[in-house]
């Protein structure tokens, strides 16, 4: 007569041989690419907290306190017209010593290099050959434009209100 | 030939310059040709939604104490700048307070010279479609019964500023609603999410304790001054940007103000924090709290834009849920700051003589009290009976009767009477009649009477 210990280990065996299945790895050759939203996608409202915080952190590199946030969106749900609210908003902002943008000289540099990253940073996405071209050129055409006039724009956007 | 050719082609292009003239104009914002039905009755409307729950009892009906505490003696009238009578000469406890006396012995003095009621139209017994306080402003602002009306949504149909807007081709900087708080969804009423109306025809708000209070001063109150100069690049980015991304209108989340109404809205904005800082903004004298900053505001919004159609609400009132006494007080100074400010429309200009103005609670309060006691041992109320759906209006201005409607025990009109008033001063009755959003039993006070 066996022992139950043998008939334990016998057990444990046959069962560890039954389920254990060879992993086989897959290797498809996929390419590393960079995925940016595209407008058309984008038909989710940010709410008042959503577009404040991600804002304030866009233009400071840092996250806003609790506090100014409820402040904020307190103040964004008073305002009837929130294009309003939104450039006083950003007015507010640009007066302030805590930014983190590009240089007017640095824009001029290279104003196409700045497009593409001005898109990115708020919108999230490439523009299309004719916003580039437009962008380009108004820039280009018009001396007296300036980063936070064109920050200003894009947070101000139809757009960026949305994702 | 040659001459006469020149004088035909002449006189077609004069022709066609002149009917562009005189038609451009009444193009409105729908697209249609203006097509007004009646004569426009004043420039100017002002609507008082009065004041968070109010009971008829002490109100129109100047009974004090002695149908809500059954103290016998105790009746007279506590809202003496909307109604007559005489104040009441027992247990006094809704003035100010003098010091070294009981608190609140010392009525606000009227400030009108006669009480607005004996000025113009009032209807002392109206039925309203809702217990409620959203639903009732609702009411108020739509004309509509507020049947399915959410909280925390739009409403449902669309408000006075939407027809008006739509109908008689106001600007947004015409249209104004100001509220005063951001609670119980009362900054969704500038506007209903309405797809024949909607925010395309909404009206410009301040919620002023927020925007002008505190908050509104750590945020706003840095921001810099553009010179056009400057703001016409930002406007055309924006619009660039706008065009291409194309938002669809059920996406629509604001209403909209034209690139110089925005510019001038942001310079009110501005101005008023300076003129805060200098102590510049008339305050009605003896007003305290939200009630207060909003009425104040709104004369502010009064002097800077002369708008044709003004709404605010008023709501301290509501604390009578669980305070008596401070439900008493708040009536009292709810009364003291609509007389002021109408006295306020009288000192601008434009509006003098050529306003009217509508007050009218959103809601009643209920016939008997909860068991909640104050510092006098005096019950509170409640709104959800019956007796909550009782209430009244006072309209004053221009050309409006001088006439007393109805009583307790003849109601006559509807809380959804207003809308379709409104509709009547601004000669846009029948479009707005014939939206299909607007009560069936509703019609416009002026054909009440």
């Amino acid at each position: 007569m066996l022992s139950f210990k043998p008939l334990t280990i016998i057990a444990l065996i046959t069962s560890l041989l039954i389920s254990c299945t060879r992993e086989i790895n897959v290797d498809y050759g996929v390419n590393d690419v960079a995925i940016y939203e595209t407008k058309a996608q984008k038909h989710k409202a940010k709410n008042e907290a959503e577009y404040i915080a991600i804002l304030y952190t866009n233009l400071t590199q840092e996250a806003i306190s609790p506090n100014l946030l409820y402040q904020t969106q307190n103040v964004m749900y008073s305002i009837g017209d929130q294009n309003v609210a939104k450039e006083m908003l950003l007015s507010n902002y640009f007066n302030s010593q805590n930014l983190k943008i590009p240089s007017d000289v640095e824009m001029r540099l290279n104003v196409e290099q700045f497009v593409i990253a001005t898109y990115k940073r708020f919108l999230l996405r490439l523009p299309s050959e004719a916003e580039k071209q437009w962008f380009i050129r108004y820039i280009e055409n018009n001396s007296n434009v300036t980063v936070e006039m064109v920050y200003t724009a894009f947070a101000a956007s139809d757009e960026y209100g949305f994702y | 030939m040659r001459s006469n050719m020149k004088r035909k082609e002449f006189i077609k292009k004069s022709a066609i310059t002149l009917g562009g003239a005189l038609v451009g104009p009444y193009i409105l914002p729908s697209g249609r040709l203006f097509a007004r039905t009646g004569a426009e009755k004043a420039a100017h409307v002002v609507m008082v939604m009065f004041a968070g729950g109010v009971r008829q009892q002490e109100s129109v009906l100047g009974r004090y104490l002695e149908d809500s505490q059954g103290v016998s003696g105790a009746a007279g009238n506590i809202m003496p700048n909307l109604f007559t009578g005489n104040a009441p000469t027992k247990k006094v406890v809704y003035g100010l307070d003098i010091p070294g006396e009981p608190k609140g012995t010392d009525p606000i003095p009227r400030i009108v010279s006669s009480p607005l009621a004996s000025q113009g139209l009032v209807f002392n017994e109206v039925t309203a479609q809702s217990a409620g306080h959203y639903v009732g402003l609702n009411t108020l602002i739509t004309g509509s019964r507020g049947i399915a009306q959410g909280l925390k949504v739009r409403p449902k149909s669309p408000t006075v500023f939407e027809y008006l807007r739509k109908h008689r081709g106001f600007a947004a900087t015409d249209c104004w609603f100001l509220g005063n708080g951001i609670g119980n969804s009362t900054p969704l009423l500038n506007s209903s999410d309405n797809l024949d109306y909607g925010l395309d025809y909404g009206a410009n708000m301040f919620i002023p304790p927020v925007t002008f209070g505190s908050f509104g001063r750590t945020v706003l109150s840095n921001a810099k001054p553009y010179s056009n100069l400057e703001l016409e690049p930002m406007y055309n980015m924006k619009s660039f940007l706008d065009q291409s991304f194309a938002l669809e209108k059920s996406l629509q989340t604001t209403i909209k103000n034209t690139d110089e109404e925005r510019t001038r809205v942001k310079a009110f904005i501005r101005n008023t924090y300076t003129k805060q800082s200098l102590g510049q903004i008339a305050y009605p004298p003896s007003g305290s709290g939200g009630d207060a900053v909003n009425v104040a505001y709104a004369g502010e919004i009064l002097k800077e834009f002369k708008p044709r159609m003004l709404a605010l609400n008023l709501s301290q009132v509501d604390g009578c849920h669980s305070n008596f006494t401070g439900y008493l007080r708040s009536l009292h100074r709810a009364d003291h700051i609509v007389g002021w400010l109408w006295e306020f429309i009288q000192s601008i200009p434009e509006m003098k003589d050529n306003t009217i103005m509508i007050v009218a609670p959103e809601c009643g309060r209920n016939l008997n009290p909860n068991p909640i006691l104050d510092e006098n041992d005096w019950l509170a109320f409640d709104h959800s009976d019956r007796n909550a759906m009782r209430v009244w209006s006072v309209m004053v201005g221009k050309n409006v009767p001088q006439l007393s409607v109805g009583d307790e025990d003849n109601p006559v009109g509807r809380l959804t009477d207003i809308v379709p008033t409104i509709a009547d001063i601004f000669g846009v009755y029948e479009e707005v009649m014939g939206s299909g959003y607007i009560d069936p039993l509703a019609m416009s006070q002026f054909l009440r009477v």
